[in-house]
């Protein structure tokens, strides 16, 4: 068999380039190597990058949840609301059972939500101030920098009316004068005139309350925006996810209620708009390059940036109304100063500022966030704040609930990623307070009010006995007339009670006692996922914990098979592909058999067997697969090596998510490599069947026949 | 001399289409050991086809062809392929070397399919054969970079590597001007008596002719005469004057 292979490939390696028509067949499959390689190891890649996304930032490597939920888990989401997923009651027997398994590292307790919170608007916020300086005026002695403090709120509000009217004018032009409420017209009116404000001394909280009823509606910059959080044992959490970082403030100190926000979402919801644009517009002009003024090259349409900019300057209002007399003097001198310019209007001021281009950006980038910035509440909620979240529990009420907020975090290498980025952090008992299952203080509270209003429980057969009869005696009068406060237990206590809670330390045995709604299963091997799971179900079916476990993957829900979607999609476009090589292929060895018709005869007559003949054409064409294949895998894998080191930067930040992090620079792995070639060498071998068969069906007598 | 190819009434027909075309018409003929036999006949006449079924790589309608005692009408391909390999060598006309291999891997190339020789064996078979084809110096080259009477020796040592019984050889001057024409023949003759291999091959050159020892000549399809080694010598004489 020796010379006879070696006489093949003698044979097909001198064929190699003898035929045009090799010279096509290889071509096609050097082509199709590189993609098969190049494709693989680019989604290879990309599913491994965002396997560490999903597992780093929520998931861990396997999620368990309770196995009466109606829906299936959906860490990221599914279709905009959260899945309906029945609770686990008793976490801790959960954890201690879970943990039982060998490679289980740890079990991260956690439950997702999504509240709607309304960041306060400017006049909102204004006021409040003032009311509190109005209260320590009322406490207080007099005292000259309360007042002067007291007097630049005033005149701040003030400001406020002013521009708010000016809206209203500019609004009267472009619309009928039906769509306006004339009740808000006169509102404005009251509170801007010199009247009102001469009485506001007098009867302080009765004017700020007019201001918070018909003046703060008017202001229309309170957004709602929808919070999704994550509430988990944060210390546990930190722990267990070492990609987190917190980016400002501080951790959640261990056992405290707390809030962390997503710096993601921290600056892409709650960030003043006008600053918000001036980023994205860096990002592109800065960071990638690209220029803001497109509108000549794309053919009149705007581009991003433009729009940007323009909105900007269409919406100073959200700035204007941030700045009380003093501050508004020292913008208009800055901007002044900035654009060499003697306008006094801070408005066409701004509007001018925001007129950016290509030459200038950088430069007001950064004196907007040097001069400006500073004057203003860059963010709507702060560090340090106290948030009140309301939320529907699962009953159907609104529960309320207030949270310190700590700081912000960020995953590592996810910075931008929009997606790991949408979720917020919550400790576990606020998040059971807003769920609405009673918490252990909970339940303490329920008990002292119970025992307070003498409540008691009662068999239902009794119950008419019970509250018509006679044997009972009567626990309470009601009491007829005005309710005296001081001896109502709501009121102060209920403040105090609040300060309490947010002050109170949790231990560890009360967060992991109770109830929530999936948790996070850390593996120690994470390759031994499928095993780790099976392991869990029959640990649950032990233990009657009734669990559903899940892999990080299928618990990500659609984005989980992103990844795998797209390789499908290779897959089918790489089988297209080859159906088409396939033929072209079969068509070309054909040609390239009745080109060879007197060779193969020739060697027939001279004894060759028909074994001889297959193993010529197939042996011909797996030097060619080899040879033209192999070239094509080593181009790409020079692509993926010069790829990995260069990288590929995420067009927007859903990529940042799936490249887990700005670039993803891919790798080649072994498994690409043999993939590409098997199916090279498998399509080749298939196209070459028939053309092989016919060349085995030459009769020697060919030979005798003068060649064409 | 024992006869080493036996026809005995043989009738080939070609279709073509629905017309049946007659090739031989009813040929017997014995062809002994060590004959350098020329099978003449104008264009059409049946040489080839006669010489397709002595080579086997053809059989025929009706008849026996025996070859070395072989009856070829009842013998597989497989075993029609390895008398062609172990008794039989072919001259094509146009010579019909595999051009992507060498001179040497051309002559080697039979060695290879029989499997029966070791390298050093088909080395030394290979290069006294083209020793003797007087192109032991051109080994390494490719058929392109020969002449035709250079290709056509090749083709001869190819023949003659496997040490066949019989070779044929179609028209093998044909193709080549007449002084290497003869250079060819002259070769052939050389090897017939040296080796005693039987030659059988076709011509219309009479001067080719003149080298057989033995000649039949055909016309549509049919033997009309046949010379025994004896009196061809006559003969000749006879058309060259």
């Amino acid at each position: 068999m020796g010379g006879h292979l070696r006489v093949l490939i003698r044979i097909a390696l001198r064929n190699l380039f003898a035929s045009k028509l090799n010279v096509i067949i290889g071509g096609i499959i050097l082509t199709g190597t590189l993609l098969v390689v190049v494709g693989g190891a680019l989604l290879d890649s990309m599913d491994q990058s965002m396997s560490r996304s999903i597992i780093g930032s929520v998931a861990g490597n396997i999620q368990i949840y309770s196995a009466k939920s109606k829906d299936p888990l959906a860490l990221f989401g599914q279709m905009g609301s959260e899945p309906d997923l029945s609770p686990i009651e008793d976490f801790s027997k959960v954890k201690t059972a879970l943990e039982s398994i060998p490679n289980v590292k740890t079990v991260v307790p956690m439950g997702i939500n999504g509240a709607l919170i309304t960041s306060g608007n400017t006049v909102d916020v204004a006021l409040e101030k003032m009311r509190d300086l109005v209260r320590q005026k009322q406490q207080r002695a007099a005292n000259p920098e309360l007042e002067g403090r007291y007097q630049s709120q005033k005149e701040y509000i003030r400001q406020i009316l002013r521009v708010l009217q000016s809206d209203l004018k500019k609004r009267e032009l472009l619309v009928t004068e039906k769509s306006i409420d004339p009740e808000n017209v006169a509102a404005l009116q009251r509170g801007s005139s010199e009247a009102f404000w001469d009485g506001f001394d007098r009867d302080p909280l009765n004017s700020l309350e007019f201001l918070e009823n018909k003046i703060a509606p008017q202001a229309s910059d309170a957004d709602l925006v929808y919070l999704r959080y994550l509430g988990t044992d944060l210390d546990d959490f930190q722990k267990s996810f070492d990609r987190i970082r917190i980016v400002d403030g501080q951790r959640v100190p261990a056992g405290h209620r707390g809030f962390l926000f997503s710096k993601y979402f921290y600056e892409n919801v709650l960030k003043l708009k006008a600053a918000r644009r001036l980023d994205k517009i860096k990002k592109t002009v800065v960071d990638q390059g690209k220029l803001i003024a497109t509108s000549a090259v794309k053919g009149g349409q705007p581009s991003e940036a433009e729009q940007l900019l323009k909105q900007n300057q269409a919406q100073t209002k959200e700035i204007i109304l941030q700045l009380d007399k003093i501050k508004t003097q020292q913008a208009v001198q800055r901007l002044q100063r900035e654009l060499g310019s003697s306008e006094t209007d801070l408005d066409a001021l701004l509007k001018r500022f925001f007129g950016m281009d290509d030459a200038n950006f950088k430069h007001r980038y950064s004196f907007f966030y040097q001069q400006l910035a500073p004057l203003l509440e860059l963010y709507r909620i702060r560090v340090g704040d106290v948030l009140t979240i309301k939320a529907f529990t699962r009953t159907g009420y609104v529960q309320s609930v207030n949270v310190p907020i700590y700081g912000t975090f960020q995953f590592q290498g996810m910075e931008d990623a929009a997606l790991a980025g949408s979720l917020n952090l919550m400790d576990l008992v606020s998040f059971r307070d807003l769920f609405g299952y009673l918490s252990a203080d909970k339940i303490e509270e329920v008990d002292k009010l119970k025992k307070l209003a003498g409540a008691e429980a009662i068999d239902r057969s009794r119950a008419e006995d019970e509250l018509f009869g006679t044997a009972r005696k009567v626990v309470a009068e009601a009491t007829p007339g005005l309710i005296d406060e001081d001896k109502e237990p709501a009121g102060n206590l209920r403040a105090l009670r609040r300060e309490e809670l947010l002050r109170r330390v949790y231990s560890k045995d009360e967060m992991d006692n109770g109830v929530l709604l999936n948790g996070a299963v850390i593996l120690k091997d994470p390759t031994k996922l499928r095993q780790t799971i099976k392991e869990i179900e029959s640990v649950s079916q032990r233990e009657k914990l009734n669990l559903k476990a899940v892999s990080w993957q299928t618990a990500a829900g659609l984005i989980g098979q992103f990844v795998s979607l797209a390789k499908l999609a290779l897959y089918i476009a790489v089988f297209i592909i080859f159906i088409v090589a396939l033929v072209i292929i079969n068509n070309a060895m054909m040609m390239a058999t009745l080109q060879r018709v007197h060779e193969i005869g020739t060697m027939r007559a001279i004894g060759a067997q028909r074994s001889f003949v297959l193993g010529l054409v197939l042996t011909e064409i797996i030097v060619l697969g080899l040879v033209f294949g192999g070239t094509g895998a080593a181009i790409g894998t020079g692509i993926v090596k010069w790829l990995g080191r260069v990288g590929i930067a995420a067009p927007n930040d859903w990529f940042y998510f799936f490249f887990s992090g700005p670039r993803l620079h891919p790798w080649l792995t072994a498994a690409n490599l043999i993939a590409a070639f098997v199916i090279v060498l498998l399509v080749s071998a298939i196209s070459t069947l028939y053309p092989a068969f016919l060349a085995t069906r030459v009769a020697p007598v060919r030979a005798m026949q003068a060649e064409e | 001399m024992p006869s080493i190819v036996s026809i005995i009434d043989v009738v080939k027909e070609y279709k073509l289409g629905s017309v049946v075309v007659p090739a031989l018409r009813g040929v017997s003929l014995e062809v002994h050991q060590g004959d350098f036999l020329s099978i003449a006949g104008p264009s059409g006449s049946g040489k080839t086809t006669l010489l397709n079924l002595i080579g086997c790589v053809d059989t025929a309608t009706s008849g026996t062809v025996l070859v070395d005692g072989n009856d070829t009408r009842h013998l597989s391909d497989r075993k029609l392929t390895n008398l062609r390999l172990n008794t039989l060598g072919f001259i094509f006309q146009s010579f019909n070397l595999v051009s992507v291999l060498s001179v040497f891997q051309n002559v080697e190339f039979p060695l290879l399919l029989q499997r029966t020789l070791t390298k050093s064996e088909r080395r030394d078979r290979v290069m006294s054969l083209l020793d003797q084809v007087g192109l032991a110096s051109h080994v390494d080259h490719r058929p392109n970079e020969l002449s035709g009477g250079q290709r056509q020796r090749v083709a001869v040592a190819r023949a003659l590597v496997t040490q066949p019984k019989i070779v044929l050889a179609d028209e093998p001057t044909a193709n080549l001007d007449s002084v290497t024409g003869n250079n060819i023949i002259d070769l052939m003759k050389e090897l017939n008596e040296k080796n005693g291999t039987t030659f059988i091959f076709s011509t219309h050159d009479a001067k080719v002719m003149s080298h057989a020892n033995a000649v039949i000549r055909l016309a549509d399809g049919q033997i009309v005469e046949q010379l025994t080694p004896a009196n061809v010598q006559l003969k000749s004489v006879a058309e060259v004057r």
